[in-house]
């Protein structure tokens, strides 16, 4: 955080380069599985917060770089509303509880608070700026009041859930793991906090021979559009990776995929198939029957 | 601008917000500097709908039918009493003078929001076809404007439309509304004025607009809808400037009794249209002996017609489907007597009866009344947290009776777009969820405005080219494949552009 303002970045959202993405041959490359063994405590890269703090007075411009996310937004709750018809039992229809991690300007979190289903959306960010944002957004909805509360913190700094009650349904993370320094304890960290039976879901993108073109080839060297340096491009995990991540844990199960593209003049489209090449939404489900851990003791609960 | 107005910038005034608005918003400084220091809050609401005409009524049935819709909190501000509306109870002879012809699409959109059922069956004519000719070179315009819908003439049993009362369907439509529930119905309230809210502890509705009634309550809407019709102060607040232009042109209405019928038992009744210089005079059938008269006319005309004893309306009335352009105007000039002269003209000319509406033997009492015509199209349909329906956001010459089904349309593309909104978590008010109102209706709209008005036009020359081009059979419609394609599709509800 103390590099928040590094670098002046033109307001360009690095989100909306991923937008570009079209059909390239795979690229496999797998670095998600590789551990750091580095110090970090946070799943935080300064510079990514710096760039998003650059961002947040545009964050609420329908017409302005945010446009696309705000135009994606309604499918990320047409993914939820598929991963949970895919339950054998449906997730109640009242008070569900949404920890949207790496909430930004506010975008999902507010639309999720205003959803009548919702008992709770918590929504963290580690930039004080781009919360400030959410924060400001959201008092211009006296709806959302009692019903959508901010923290100003990354995952690691946010308070673990001491019951089945504290934790969450529904654990968004949209466009947030291709920033991440160390997916995997992150992921790790996030899992604490859903209930049994609740849902992982993300959107992200895929790492190919195209996502390197656009958005660091292009975007950053030939059109300059954002500085060198703003991707990383070797963050970008593809979905069998995520997969296989949860799936070779204990306690996940339906892993769901929906691949979306940006069609000028149509707005997001889901095309099947296109979670190999571009955007994505990834899903997963917590067992039922799983164990609770607080802390190192693990506490089983069944039926 | 002047001074006082500048407060007002966010939300640019213009020259289309009417007088009683403007001296509303002049005062408004001062209750601006009063209301900051007023404890007061608003009430909050979800939709507040300024107008309680067929296209306010129907959204907020269409809204309320909807399990999706049904959570919101909403509010109608209507400036006269419904009750009339609420207690309509016609008797069976005598109809009201504002008639407009429904559409299929319009009755199965009225089906699915539940309101069609309290529509008076007793009270609604369909018709099989409507028949158009040149009043100038006799021709037939095989304009049949929807007849060309074969498909749905099946489906509905030989009807193409449906002419109906306007107050049958608000009726119809207000019993809908309160037999779902749910809706806070301001009746008899005037908008006394509409600002934006102010940023205080609890919240921020800087961004709100906030309705003030003349009985003192403050609504803060999340979305405001103008179905106020055609001089919408809910658009004068948007500052959505709204151009076109008058027609010069009155559309006088009556209600009219003939002579039987219309059809053999049985069989759909036909509606007809002749263009004449002056405009179009229809005569749409109703039921039994009733039919409906919507004439275009030059004011001065009309105030003339107007003026006549009901023999001498009535025997003009007849005139304007029987005689020659020049025999009308004759017959305007006159102070009196049109019946006998036009009986004796009537004699002098050749007409197919079997093409004409049938005689006209009567008019109801004060039945006749005339409204201004004018083409008005807004500029947009959305705003920050405003959206215009029917009326208020156009307006066409009714010629092809589209303007009460044009705002159907709108209503149930906006409920469509308000529920996908709702369902995804999208704050309603915002103009990006209300973008896909606009862009399933503006061009839509666009195009009907522009037809009609060709219409019009084409058929208000009394001489040249066009009028040969006309009475070549061309019939202009005809000339005009693609204008006649089109009123089938509207009449079909398939309602694509072309
Ligand atoms: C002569 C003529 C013939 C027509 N024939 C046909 C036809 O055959 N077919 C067809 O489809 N259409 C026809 N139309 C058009 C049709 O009548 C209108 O399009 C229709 O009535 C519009 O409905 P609306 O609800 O948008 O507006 P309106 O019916 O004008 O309703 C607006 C409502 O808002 C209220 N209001 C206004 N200002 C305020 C305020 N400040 N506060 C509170 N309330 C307010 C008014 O009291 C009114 O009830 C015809 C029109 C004319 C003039």
């Amino acid at each position: 955080m103390a590099m928040a303002m590094a670098t002046p970045l033109r307001p360009t959202s690095l989100r909306n380069l991923h937008l570009l993405l079209r059909t390239a041959p795979r690229f496999v490359h797998n670095q998600f599985g590789s551990h750091n063994t580095s110090t970090n405590s946070s799943s935080v890269n300064p510079t990514e917060v710096s760039h998003f703090n650059a961002l947040a007075s545009t964050w609420w411009d329908p017409h302005g770089s945010s446009r696309l996310l705000h135009l994606m937004n309604p499918l990320r709750h047409d993914f939820i509303h598929r991963c949970h018809g895919m339950q054998p039992v449906p997730p109640p229809s009242a008070n569900l509880r949404y920890l949207d991690i790496g909430c930004g300007g506010g975008i999902f979190a507010e639309s999720a608070a205003r959803l009548t289903g919702t008992g709770l959306v918590t929504a963290i960010d580690p930039s004080p700026e781009v919360l400030g944002v959410a924060q400001a957004h959201a008092r211009r909805d006296p709806g959302l009041s009692g019903k959508l509360s901010y923290l100003n913190t990354s995952i690691e700094g946010l308070a673990k859930p001491g019951s089945v009650e504290e934790q969450y349904d529904v654990l968004s993370l949209f466009e947030v793991i291709e920033h991440i320094t160390h997916p995997a304890e992150f992921l790790d960290a996030c899992q604490e906090y859903v209930k049994p039976g609740g849902w992982i879901v993300m959107s992200t993108i895929a790492r190919t021979w195209t996502s390197w073109f656009t958005t660091k080839l292009v975007a950053e060297d030939l059109v300059g559009i954002v500085p060198r340096g703003t991707h990383d491009w070797g963050k970008y995990i593809n979905e069998e990776e995520l997969r296989g991540y949860f799936l070779e844990k204990r306690g996940w199960n339906s892993p769901m995929v929906m691949g979306v593209v940006y069609v000028p003049g149509l707005g997001w489209k889901e095309v099947s198939g296109s979670e190999k090449v571009g955007n994505y939404f990834f899903g997963i489900r917590k067992d039922e029957n799983g164990e609770f851990e607080i802390g190192a003791k693990s506490v089983v609960w069944g039926h | 601008m002047k001074p006082f107005f500048s407060t007002l910038r966010a939300r640019q005034l213009n020259g289309y917000v009417c007088q009683t608005c403007t001296r509303q918003l002049r005062r408004k400084p001062q209750r601006r500097s009063y209301a900051s220091t007023s404890s007061r809050t608003p009430e909050i609401f979800d939709v507040v709908c300024v107008g309680g005409g067929p296209a306010g009524l129907s959204l907020l049935a269409a809204l309320r039918a909807n399990p999706i819709t049904s959570t919101l909190k909403i509010a109608l501000i209507e400036s006269q009493s419904l009750t009339p509306t609420r207690t309509f109870s016609p008797s069976p002879d005598s109809f009201s003078n504002r008639c407009s012809s429904l559409t299929p699409s319009s009755v199965r959109f009225l089906s699915d929001i539940g309101a069609w059922k309290f529509v008076r069956g007793e009270r609604v004519q369909g018709y099989g076809q409507m028949r158009v000719w040149d009043g100038v070179s006799g021709a037939a315009v095989h304009f049949d404007a929807f007849g060309g819908a074969e498909k749905e003439k099946r489906d509905e049993g030989g009807v193409v439309a449906y002419m109906n009362e306007n107050v049958n369907l608000t009726a119809a439509l207000l019993r809908r509304v309160e037999e779902l529930g749910g809706v806070e119905i301001l009746d008899g309230e005037r908008v006394e004025d509409i600002t934006l809210g102010r940023e205080a502890e609890e919240g921020d509705l800087s961004q709100w607009p906030v309705v003030k009634l003349s009985g003192g309550r403050e609504l803060a809407a999340r979305l405001l809808v103008g179905a106020d019709g055609a001089n919408s102060p809910v658009r004068g607040f948007a500052g959505i400037e709204s151009t076109g232009w008058d027609y010069g042109r009155v559309g006088l209405v009556a209600t009219l009794c003939m002579e039987g019928e219309g059809e053999a038992e049985g069989r759909v009744k036909t509606a007809y249209q002749r263009f004449l210089p002056t405009g179009p005079v229809a005569c749409l059938p109703l039921p039994g002996k009733f039919s409906t008269l919507v004439w275009s006319t030059t004011p001065e005309l009309a105030a003339k017609l107007k003026s006549l004893s009901p023999r001498d309306f009535v025997g003009m009335v007849n005139a304007a489907f029987r005689l020659g352009v020049v025999d009308l105007k004759y017959l305007h000039t006159l102070e009196g007597g049109q019946e006998e002269e036009a009986a004796w003209r009537e004699d002098h000319v050749g007409f197919d009866g079997s093409k004409i509406p049938q005689r006209v033997v009567g008019v109801q009492d004060g039945s006749i009344a005339s409204f201004p015509l004018k083409l008005r199209h807004a500029d947009t349909y959305i705003g920050e947290r405003v959206a215009l329906v029917g009326d208020a956001a156009h307006t066409t010459h009714p010629l092809a009776g589209q303007g009460l089904n044009a705002g159907q349309g709108d209503v149930e593309s906006l409920a469509r777009t308000i529920e996908y909104a709702v369902a995804h978590g999208m704050d309603i008010g915002v103009r990006m969820s209300l973008e896909q109102y606009m862009a399933e209706r503006y061009v839509k709209n666009h195009v009907l405005l522009g037809v009609v008005d060709k219409l019009h036009k084409l058929y208000s020359v009394e001489s040249g080219p066009l009028v040969g081009l006309r009475s070549l059979g061309l019939g202009a419609v005809d000339a005009l494949e693609p204008v006649k394609a089109f009123f089938m599709r509207q009449a079909a509800g398939t309602g694509k552009i072309l």
